[in-house]
């Protein structure tokens, strides 16, 4: 017997954290070959990753999504953001050796994807030549002449051959593009008539609670808004919705537009309710009403 | 604006992963199995079933210490499949004790691998999981399948046919001190 730092329970000696022991070469290359040919098998429709559920962005996975290979994505994403006007979806996938092993940025209605070369599967840049995407954008002479500026190679003039203008360019990355004008109407944003529910809030004195809550018994999925505590709701099936943390009132507050909010919040007084704030926001002017049985509302002039 | 949410093939990071894993997923299970056809069988066994594991909803990022824990799930489902076959050719019991004798002292690290080797693959397995890894026995339950209370009384009976074969191989002479 000796000290008392000596372990009390002699099994506790048997405790061994393991040390790494390299394997028989011959074996880790037959794993290694199975593992890739495990991952490949089944990888090419689990590469697709978008998750389509989520509602309100404007570029859904369609039924076709380019995957472009490229030799730096970081740079790649950045020029196609400057050129093309996309949008960054999540933060790429990095690899450990620092490598992009997935991105995806959306532009327009779509969605692009890209990953560093990844000779084992093919996927590499064509030395020449290539698949042509063609893409829209608001301005095609302006589009070339920035791909231009940061690098791409112009294949022709901006032209119109009866299709509308549009150029065509190779990337610093090897992709060949056709740049083409938008020639469809913007969605217009929508208009609310006086009466009509602008907005709605699901006011709530503790937010995660009523995320752990909803998201639970509905389903419902929440993202970050503007202000503190403030969630956009998916899933509910209204139009504008939001969850609002850190409030008195508990309960649906619907935002009503009215054509002029100083004559809505008279009739407001008039008819035994309380005006208790206005408020310029940017979307608008807003008033913090609560009606004669206490149900709490906002008007909003626009 | 609300952006999709980004799942990328996590099966990319373990291919990326290999060949640093390697050599910790083999070294793990040949340190508890001491049989390199084995040890080899259950490293491929770990990757090749974490390319599944790895794409389910929910599952934490590849890591060296996500696929050991697979590699021990291997290890503990290989002791019980040969626990079952032994079953089927005898039936031992020994009239073990059900308390625990108290054992202190420090174990000979060689001998003790050496004697935890000859022990059935239940008693291997339990002993291997609590105490050469340091699981908690709802842990322990959990890898080999059992109750908590019937681990704990599996625990009991390993560690008394430990001691015995321990203390009994030399006569005595290497007794914990």
């Amino acid at each position: 017997m000796t000290g008392p730092s000596e372990p009390r329970d002699a099994f506790d000696t048997l405790r061994r954290p393991h040390q790494p022991i390299e394997p028989d070469p011959e074996f880790a290359a037959e794993l290694r070959a199975a593992l890739r040919a495990a991952v490949l098998a089944a990888g090419g429709t689990q590469m697709t990753t978008t998750d389509s559920r989520t509602v309100g962005s404007a570029a859904r996975m369609g039924s076709l999504t380019p995957y472009l290979p490229v030799p730096d994505a970081r740079r790649a994403i950045e020029f196609y953001v400057a050129v093309f006007g996309a949008t960054p979806l999540g933060e790429p996938f990095v690899m450990a050796d620092g490598t992009i092993g997935h991105a995806e940025v959306a532009i327009g209605d779509s969605v692009l994807m890209l990953a560093e070369e990844f000779p084992e599967i093919g996927h590499v840049v064509a030395p020449s030549g290539g698949a042509t995407l063609r893409v829209e954008v608001p301005d095609a002479d302006a589009a070339v002449e920035r791909a231009v500026e940061l690098g791409a190679e112009r294949i022709g003039p901006v032209e119109d051959r009866g299709h509308g203008r549009s150029g065509r360019i190779r990337d610093p990355f090897g992709q060949r593009w056709l740049v083409a004008m938008t020639e469809r109407e913007p969605t217009p944003e929508p208009t609310y008539r006086h009466g009509e529910v602008g907005y709605f809030t699901f006011t709530v004195p503790d937010d995660e609670k009523a995320k752990a809550f909803y998201g639970s018994v509905l389903g419902w999925r929440f993202a970050p808004g503007n202000v503190p505590r403030a969630w956009r709701v998916e899933g509910s099936g209204l139009p504008e919705s939001g969850l609002w943390g850190g409030q008195a009132y508990a309960g649906w507050k619907l935002m009503y537009a009215v054509d002029d909010l100083a004559a809505a919040a008279d009739r407001v007084r008039a008819s035994g309710g309380v005006v208790r704030e206005l408020k310029d926001e940017p979307y608008g002017r807003t008033a913090d009403c609560v009606d004669d049985q206490g149900v709490e509302f906002w008007l909003w002039e626009e | 604006m609300r952006e999709p949410r980004i799942r990328p093939d996590p099966a990319f990071a373990l291919l990326e992963l290999y060949e640093r894993a390697l050599p910790e997923v083999y070294g793990y299970l040949l340190s508890r199995c001491g049989n390199r056809t084995l040890a080899e069988e259950l490293t491929s066994e770990t990757f090749l079933g974490a390319v599944g594991a790895c794409r389910k909803q929910g599952t934490p990022p590849v890591s060296v210490g996500w696929l050991i824990g697979i590699a021990r799930h291997k290890l503990a489902d290989h002791w019980r499949r040969q626990a079952r076959e032994d079953r089927g050719l005898r039936l031992v019991h020994h009239g073990e004790p059900e308390t625990v004798d108290p054992w202190e002292g420090r174990l000979d690290a060689l001998r003790a691998r050496q004697v935890l080797a000859r022990l059935g693959p239940a008693h291997r397995a339990a002993l291997t999981l609590r105490y050469v890894d340091g699981l908690g026995v709802p842990e322990v339950a959990g890898h080999l399948g059992r109750t908590v209370h019937a681990t704990e009384a599996l625990i009991v009976r390993a560690r008394a046919a430990f001691r015995r074969e321990y203390e009994g191989e030399e006569g005595g002479r290497d007794r914990a001190e």
